[in-house]
């Protein structure tokens, strides 16, 4: 219940901090001249997209080590970052085709960015079909946990595709080897923007841990008082 | 003579208005699961 507490509180003010990225960025951020105020949805989009990926790099370690040690909580993790993995997933691919329309010209492209996300989020989804179709919670772990590894190794893909390919999608401004190509202001808003990004991540992931935990519980104890009855 | 910055202010708007909506969907969602769970 602690945890549960810890996470809500957690949720509660990164939710109220990103109502101060969407302040700064709309009111306190410069125009980029080519643009224009579409080139602000960067600062939604980028971060979810690391987040997305993130979240599903997290599945996979989580995924890599239950298998080993078999233990419960590897599983529970894997499935709570999945979940937010999911959601940050579904912001990436609503903000990118509102973003792409006004900038290329269209809403959607099948190139190799958007192509591999698309991969990711539908990954994602597999993956809680997965674990909802099977009832078995070790069977169910243990084959989830083979779809996270999967899902971990298509990351690199995802991230790397504008480097592999020829895309429309541009190269990354903030996370490649070089210093990031942003003016000081628009850097500032953005790595608030990925900080409260986190900050959701964490309390997400947090909130469903424990929600797993708690409907574990309650599981063992009908079971416990199904034995008693027996 | 300098170019005029683009007019799509529409674009941000909607993109800002469907993150918050999936984020606050997903914290309502987990919120009434867990009471769901909690209730006796």
């Amino acid at each position: 219940m602690r945890m549960l507490r810890v996470g809500r509180w957690i949720t509660a003010l990164a939710l109220l901090l990103l109502a101060g990225v969407y302040v700064r960025a709309l009111a306190f951020t410069p125009v980029e001249r080519l643009q224009g105020l579409a080139q602000k949805i960067f600062y939604l989009h980028v971060p979810a997209a690391i987040w997305a990926e993130s979240a599903m790099v997290f599945v996979g370690l989580a995924s890599v080590f239950y298998l080993f040690m078999k233990d419960p909580r590897l599983d529970r993790f894997a499935s709570a970052s999945a979940e937010v993995g999911t959601v940050f997933a579904a912001i990436v691919l609503t903000t990118g085709p509102i973003w792409g329309k006004p900038i290329w010209g269209t809403w959607w492209s099948w190139d190799a960015r958007l192509t591999f996300t698309l991969f990711l989020f539908l990954l994602y989804v597999g993956y809680l079909l997965l674990r909802g179709a099977v009832a078995d919670p070790a069977t169910r772990a243990r084959y989830a946990a083979v779809l996270g590894i999967c899902g971990m190794c298509l990351v690199p893909f995802v991230h790397f595709s504008v480097y592999m390919f020829r895309t429309l999608h541009p190269m990354p401004i903030v996370l490649k080897p070089s210093a990031p190509s942003l003016p000081g202001s628009m850097l500032a808003t953005w790595l608030f923007s990925f900080a409260v990004f986190t900050l959701l991540y964490v309390g997400f992931v947090t909130q469903r841990y424990a929600l797993s935990y708690l409907r574990e519980q309650l599981e063992a104890a009908a079971g416990d008082a199904g034995m008693g009855h027996a | 003579m300098p170019e005029a910055v683009p007019q799509n202010g529409g674009y941000m708007i909607a993109a800002y208005v469907v993150a918050a909506v999936i984020l606050i969907s997903y914290a309502v969602s987990l919120y009434l699961r867990t009471r769901r769970t909690l209730r006796p």
